[in-house]
């Protein structure tokens, strides 16, 4: 989806609780979202579950985006993170819920998050310096929560080269981000 | 081990959302007084919104847009109070326990194989040479302090490990006020260490189902 056209969705939705708009922005993210939950090794069901709050989130919060702090995919996707988050601390009977501390830092940050165009620019460079196989890492290890030894077996690559290439990885975020 | 990577990881790892209670507390801290981590959380989180994007779909079976429109438009007042306040109120108040003179300890009781603590050092005061049984993170939330490697000022992490041993001392104008984390689980070292640590603590994360 087109940033102007995400961004012209999101402001109908905020001016006017357009529901059309957002019903735009369910049809392209929800899928998506679900298939996170899924990937995170989150059953069906509740995968569904999770997916009805992200989207009811995004509709009922909508004021709290701000399109130049962040493009929407970055915002729904944090969301969609503090809600398996919690998720994962309720089933281990875990009392400890810290959307509200994530969210003053989404709000707080404003001074030192990166602007949305420079985002662009960074984002670009990184896939630029990164080879095929490190962005499929990164998706499985940082987005889906795979372990190394499952990133080895599904790659059939081995768990050393896995490792050393993650690190490197680490390693070498600190010169893009300069 | 790199202080960098380990940093980075921490970084990484509360932005993918894969720490508990404890250590989360304690990098959102992190992210609130240090710029450049706020910096690279947010270049990290961007990419994770970059492979949402990108995702496969799955499509849910019961769900239509209809079911998620029944929230009112609810700008949620501004949360305006930093972690450690909201999780430990005001720091004054707390029942600080006096380890020797001069140097105070508050442990916070969070349901975490990681140990969470406040330390408070008084003017000049220094700890004894010590090392450390597992890895420690120390956080400056006030004032500064320094030791044989460095000087670190509010915002700034030390890591410890069991390699280190060094004797801080607290800033003789304003003391010093940190947060730290312990690791009770089991610590590897070597050249993989972080990575066994972290898949450790992955497993540990979905052991619960």
């Amino acid at each position: 989806m087109e940033k102007s056209h995400s961004n012209n969705l999101m402001s109908k939705i905020q001016k006017h609780r357009d529901e059309m708009a957002f019903s735009e922005i369910f049809d392209y993210f929800a899928p998506k979202v679900n298939a996170y939950f899924i990937q995170n090794s989150i059953k069906f069901e509740s995968s569904e579950e999770l997916t009805q709050e992200v989207l009811s989130t995004v509709w009922a919060k909508s004021d709290l985006y701000n399109s130049e702090k962040s493009a929407l995919s970055t915002w729904i996707f944090t969301i969609a993170r503090n809600k398996k988050i919690d998720f994962f601390r309720k089933n281990s009977k875990i009392d400890f819920k810290e959307e509200d501390i994530r969210e003053f830092l989404y709000q707080d940050r404003e001074v030192d998050l990166i602007k949305e165009n420079e985002a662009k620019k960074q984002i670009e460079r990184i896939n630029d310096e990164l080879d095929e196989q490190q962005k499929i890492m990164i998706k499985m290890n940082f987005f889906e929560n795979k372990s190394h030894k499952k990133i080895a077996d599904e790659l059939e690559i081995p768990l050393g080269t896995v490792k050393s290439k993650i690190r490197l990885i680490l390693t070498r975020m600190q010169k893009f981000l300069r | 081990m790199n202080g960098t990577v380990v940093k980075n990881q921490l970084v990484f790892d509360f932005a993918s959302g894969l720490l508990g209670p404890a250590k989360s507390l304690f990098a959102s801290t992190y992210l609130q007084l240090n710029s450049n981590a706020s910096r690279i959380s947010s270049t990290f989180e961007n990419l994770l919104g970059e492979n949402l994007m990108d995702n496969e779909n799955i499509h849910p079976k019961n769900l239509k847009y209809t079911d998620c429109i029944k929230g009112e438009n609810s700008k949620s007042a501004l949360n305006t109070e930093d972690p450690v306040t909201r999780y430990f109120g005001n720091l004054n108040n707390l029942n600080w326990k006096q380890v020797y003179k001069g140097f105070k300890e508050y442990t916070a009781s969070i349901d975490d194989k990681d140990e969470l603590k406040l330390i408070k050092m008084d003017p000049g005061v220094s700890v004894p040479l010590h090392s450390h049984g597992g890895k420690e993170f120390i956080l400056v939330l006030e004032g500064s302090f320094c030791d044989e490697y460095g000087e670190y000022s509010k915002g700034d992490i030390q890591i410890n490990d069991q390699k280190i041993k060094h004797t801080p001392i607290a800033s003789r104008d304003t003391g010093c006020v940190c947060l730290s984390i312990t690791e009770k689980d089991v610590i590897f070292f070597g050249k993989y260490g972080s990575f066994l640590n972290l898949f450790t603590f992955i497993k540990s994360f979905f052991k619960s189902k």
